[in-house]
């Protein structure tokens, strides 16, 4: 069917000539930690091995109640190459308070005892705070976050305090019209870890083009192409510098009327696709798949999502 | 003969030795030899083709099941949902709400 393929992507019109740059009236950058949003969403997308079901009820306009249950293998670290699976069930309870937009909480708590915690708050205007909690009943595997945002007419900061002696900042500014530039440092005091990284961003209308640099060896390069209103394209480059291993990965992002399809292949012979049909009204149904042809690891998972 | 059968086995008669020895030398030679071992490299080659292309189809095959089926599936669908719109529209003579 000649219709798989996509169209090339239109000439672009002529960009429009105004050499003049108002650099007092610039655009506000996005979140540094969000800088590649768009490749994100297009190439991880939330894969999963087994069956899942989702069920969303609005209690009223700001509160919401959670109940999902997922069953299948998940896997456990090993040391051997072989991926060590054992079935699971899990049932997850959550609530949702939205009084939009100042302030944010959000629980999620599973049968084994884990607790996810947020709660986003804009203090003022301009400051936001965030925090992030995640306790298990394990010894040393509790993590927790806390995050100052505060956004700036073409800037946006951040500073970042976590347990283990984790300081963090980050720093983004618009330079022209599509192009931003930020840098981050970060000090990781338990593990005597400490780093900068810088990024930059191009983003117009049609493309994003992204990278990332940090002092920990990683280097990510990304570009999403929105082919049209429907497909976007997107590519990725990862590597290492220290550890030496390079990942590229590419993947389509169709949004269709009744669908969302997305499907992803990499260099580590990884395939994987992720299907939501919208069936109904607030009924979502969910396919995963996932092939790794090296590891020989096949994962396929089905859901049901329902409540919106 | 009939002395051969007395001694109870049956052998073949002896062969002319003339016979033989052209055979064996035949046998023995450097051409068939080598012709021997190029027909074994030859199966062993194909073999391997064979089975890598197995291989490759087999993965090409599962990745076009994933990655291009659902999306052959859907574009059809949505198709389908943009002519039947678009009959609405024209029996109807309005365009379709959405």
């Amino acid at each position: 069917m000649a219709t798989t393929v996509p169209p090339p992507p239109a000439p672009a019109p002529a960009p429009a000539v105004d050499a003049k740059v108002d650099y007092f009236n610039l655009p506000c950058p996005i979140p540094f930690e969000e800088l590649h949003r768009e490749a994100m969403m297009s190439l991880k997308p939330d894969l999963f091995e087994g069956m899942r079901f989702d069920f969303t009820k609005m209690l009223n306009q700001k509160f919401s109640l959670n109940h999902s249950v997922l069953m299948g293998p998940t896997e456990i670290p090993s040391q051997s190459t072989e991926t060590i699976k054992i079935p699971t069930a899990h049932y997850e309870f959550g609530s949702t308070f939205i009084d939009h937009p100042r302030l944010l909480l959000w629980g999620r708590i599973l049968t084994d005892g884990r607790l996810n915690a947020r709660v986003k708050c804009d203090l003022s205007e301009n400051l936001t705070f965030k925090a992030n909690a995640q306790l298990t009943n394990e010894p040393h595997m509790s993590h927790g976050m806390i995050n100052f945002d505060y956004k700036g007419n073409d800037y946006r900061t951040q500073f970042q305090l976590g347990n283990g002696a984790l300081l963090g900042a980050s720093y983004i500014q618009s330079v022209t019209q599509h192009l931003s530039l930020g840098g981050e440092v970060f000090w990781a005091g338990q593990h005597r870890k400490s780093g900068v990284g810088y990024a930059a961003r191009y983003n117009t209308d049609k493309m994003v083009a992204t990278g990332q640099v940090a002092s920990t060896g990683m280097v990510l390069l990304s570009y999403v192409q929105k082919v049209s209103e429907k497909v976007s394209l997107a590519s990725e480059l990862m590597c290492n510098y220290l550890s030496r291993d390079v990942t590229a990965s590419f993947g389509y992002d169709y949004i269709l009327r009744q669908c969302r399809l997305r499907g992803k292949i990499d260099s580590n012979g990884c395939v994987a696709a992720f299907l939501e049909e919208r069936l109904n009204m607030g009924l979502n149904f969910i396919l995963s798949a996932e092939l790794d042809h090296r590891k020989k690891d096949y994962k396929f998972g089905f859901g049901l999502t329902v409540g919106e | 003969m009939a002395s051969q059968g007395r001694r109870g086995g049956v052998s073949l008669p002896d062969r002319p030795s003339n016979s033989t020895s052209i055979l064996a030398k035949i046998s023995r030679s450097s051409l068939v030899s080598r012709g021997k071992e190029a027909a074994g490299d030859a199966a062993f080659v194909a073999k391997k083709l064979l089975r890598s292309t197995g291989k490759a189809a087999w993965i090409a095959g599962t990745t076009f099941l994933v990655l291009v089926v659902p999306l052959i599936v859907e574009m059809d669908r949505e198709q389908q949902l943009n002519d039947l719109e678009l009959q609405q529209a024209s029996l109807l003579g309005t365009p379709a709400p959405k």
